[in-house]
């Protein structure tokens, strides 16, 4: 059953929206679902509850643009409504879904049928993604007219990369037609598949396979080069070594149209998470080190890196509690990347909240060409609200998804996602 | 005062000098012993040690059986081959099934790295590695100092190269681990595709410059160089290899004339190691296969005995 649309008076709040020159303490007033800066003109016994948000920080709200559902798979353990309740819980207010489902979302049908469950299940918009490729396996061109027809946003195979260059430039050219946005996850397989971890010290010391920086910078240099021959813009996603937020830079500097993201995990944690074997802590992209993850929040703060994802992709617990490399890639992320970010941010810069917007509301909305949420008069309210100043400890045991693959179990973060409000309603509360 | 307290060896890395010496005089004392006369027989008596060998082995799964034996354990061996891993049963479920079977300890070989450390968690059993994937190789890094030391005396200071197949290597890594921790000066060796620079963090010297690597070497220690899996990628061939990394005649006449040459088998003959110098005096293969039983039986006897010992 939906939520009614609120009535509330956000006090003493920091009201974050760069975009709209605003950035300072102050009241957001809603009445009916819409915002109000100033006080409405009302009879003072009006029922609306007062909520007190000191040390608090208001911002649009989050979008998410790498969320793997994995609805419809066999396999899978989420379902719509667990996968938008941890979404609310993470403040987000919108999400894009990779298309790596099975079947994959490769054809019309399939993206209705995911649309059909997502308007029966879900509390907060989704947003689907389609196949750039038949199968996700880089050989076919995917029917990249129909899936926008049937409401796609974006084209991807993430988390496969574009293993064939010439189809890679083709289908970018193709999309162009559409105005389809593309987001290339950037892997040279050929240099990483036996790869379980980052090449590093660390990974030869423990004898698993790696899958090194090169592996990723190659396939960066190849879609900036092609973003330049098209002049068409390249979204990257999970961007992982020091060297492609270089290449990043470079390319932006010269004026190539290239966008990218990283997960928050990325920014929180290195390669040291994955020391005793922990399952949970392997990702692809995987975890790098130390300097690289330095440079990764380097390039959300200048800019080089425009967007930060959760990269959420759950997997039931038997595909984890066994060998590291058997296990699959991935890990839950909702509930804790907003929170892991801004500590990860914190490690180079005292207020990491601009970047926050910058990097969970602005640029995801901007890639996928959707339209922006603004703190603004009038408008349906659609923001995350984050207690700025508390300690909590993450627990996979209570989080909303029905999967528990985290790395990030037991870590005590401090900050959290506390008020949620999608379209005007609250689908997050815990004040 | 320091005193044995594990009861499972996953590996060489977080071994102490101490742990160490202990096993390695534990199987001295062991080797000094008539095996058929011994006193050790009952040592385990009434306990049953699974081998769980989750890949191909001789050696080191005979080895570690007829050291069980040795102590008056009762061994099962249990292969992947015949194993319901092969139905789909995950490591986790066979570890479970193994210890309701009433084992004792589980000797693990797995094609996995830190399937040994996975299985500890799973089960509060005794796990010996015996072999997990390219990470370590525990027993073979032990029976391996077991027989410098028989030849060298001590270790520290001694010069030992490792030359092979060094990424791929388990038993490079358990011997790195365990040579550098004795104060031992670790040369690794061989192309450059097969041994990273990365691993002089780790600290040993690497070179590709084979009198380099022998030149001042009290001991080598040759790989087995595995071609069914990186020839292709790594070095141009079998041929090419021998020319350029083998131990033969020629490279000989760089060599200290007291150096001695180790390999962990199986030899392939005429590509790491021409045929007469691994049948020569220098040459002390067949010891370290000889040893591997009584340091097994040290690995056994403190990891499964550990909560009796002071």
């Amino acid at each position: 059953m939906k939520e009614s649309l609120i009535n509330v008076n956000l006090i003493g709040a920091r009201l974050l929206d760069p975009l709209q020159s605003i950035d300072k303490v102050s009241n957001l007033y809603i009445r009916s679902g819409k915002m109000y800066l100033d006080p409405p003109d009302e009879k003072t016994d009006s029922d609306v509850k007062d909520i007190l948000l000191k040390d608090h920080i208001i911002i649009p709200g989050a979008f998410d643009m790498r969320v793997h559902s994995r609805i419809p798979d066999p396999e899978s353990c989420e379902t719509f409504e667990s996968l938008s309740r941890a979404a609310s819980r993470g403040g987000f207010t919108g999400i894009l879904t990779m298309p790596d489902t099975s079947p994959c979302c490769d054809n019309a049908g399939t993206i209705t049928y995911i649309q059909d469950r997502i308007k029966q299940h879900s509390s907060i918009p989704i947003w689907v993604s389609g196949a750039l490729t038949k199968g996700r396996e880089g050989h076919v061109m995917a029917p990249l007219g129909s899936l926008k027809e049937a409401g796609i946003v974006a084209a991807t195979d993430c988390p496969r990369p574009s293993v064939n260059s010439q189809i890679f430039l083709n289908t970018v050219q193709y999309a162009k037609m559409f105005d389809l946005p593309v987001i290339e996850f950037p892997q040279d397989f050929q240099l990483s598949h036996e790869g379980n971890a980052h090449e590093s010290p660390l990974s030869l010391k423990m004898g698993i396979g790696g899958y090194p920086r090169v592996a990723e910078e190659i396939a960066v240099q190849r879609a900036i080069a092609v973003a330049k021959l098209l002049e068409v813009n390249i979204h990257l996603s999970s961007i992982s070594s020091a060297g492609s937020v270089a290449a990043l830079r470079h390319a932006k500097e010269d004026g190539i149209k290239i966008t990218a993201d990283v997960t928050a995990t990325h920014l929180l944690l290195n390669e040291n998470a994955i020391q005793y074997y922990d399952t949970n802590a392997k990702l692809s992209p995987p975890l790098r080190e130390e300097e690289d993850r330095i440079q990764l929040i380097q390039g959300v703060l200048d800019g080089s890196i425009d967007a930060i994802t959760s990269a959420h992709l759950p997997h039931p617990s038997h595909l984890k509690q066994i060998e590291f490399d058997k296990s699959p890639p991935g890990a839950i992320g909702l509930e804790t990347s907003i929170s892991a970010s801004i500590e990860g941010l914190t490690t180079l810069c005292k207020d990491p909240y601009p970047a926050l917007v910058n990097a969970f509301c602005y640029a995801p909305r901007r890639a996928l060409k959707l339209n922006q949420h603004s703190i603004q008069n009038n408008e349906l309210a659609n923001l995350t609200v984050i207690n700025g100043s508390c300690k909590w400890k993450y627990n996979v045991d209570i989080d909303n998804s029905n999967a528990s693959n985290s790395p990030l179990n037991n870590h005590t973060f401090n900050t959290n996602v506390v008020y949620t409000v999608a379209n005007g309603r609250v689908v997050y509360c815990s004040i | 005062m320091s005193k044995w307290v594990r009861n499972s060896l996953l590996g060489l890395e977080d071994l102490s000098e101490f742990e160490i010496m202990k096993i390695i005089e534990t199987a001295e004392s062991f080797a000094l012993q008539e095996p058929k006369q011994s006193s050790e027989k009952s040592l385990l008596s009434g306990y049953r040690i699974i081998n769980l060998f989750m890949e191909p082995s001789t050696r080191t799964r005979v080895a570690f059986e007829i050291a069980a034996k040795s102590l008056g354990a009762d061994v099962i061996s249990i292969s992947g081959e015949a194993s319901s891993l092969t139905k789909g049963e995950s490591l986790k479920d066979t570890a479970l099934n193994v210890k309701a079977l009433g084992a004792d300890a589980i000797v693990i070989r797995h094609s996995s790295p830190g399937s040994p450390l996975l299985l500890s968690r799973i089960v509060d059993l005794p796990i010996i590695n015996a072999g997990d994937g390219a990470h370590e190789h525990p027993s073979q890094g032990l029976l391996d100092i077991f027989t410098l030391r028989q030849k060298l005396g001590e270790i520290k200071g001694k010069r030992i190269t490792i030359l092979g197949d060094i990424l791929f290597s388990r038993v490079a890594r358990s011997n790195l681990f365990g040579l550098t921790t004795l104060g031992a000066k670790v040369t690794l060796a061989g192309p450059s595709t097969l041994v990273p620079k990365e691993f002089s963090q780790m600290g040993a010297r690497v070179t590709h410059n084979l009198e380099e690597a022998l030149v001042d070497a009290d001991a080598v220690m040759l790989l087995r160089i595995q071609h069914e899996r990186q020839s292709a990628k790594h070095f141009p061939s079998l041929s090419e290899y021998s020319k350029m990394f083998g131990l033969n005649n020629r490279v000989l006449n760089y060599m200290k004339k007291e150096a001695v040459v180790l390999h962990p088998g199986p030899l392939n003959r005429g590509v790491e190691i021409e045929s007469e110098l691994a049948d020569s005096n220098r040459a002390l293969i067949l010891n370290q296969v000889k040893n591997g039983i009584a340091v097994r039986m040290a690995i056994l006897y403190l990891c499964t005995r550990s909560n009796n010992l002071s």
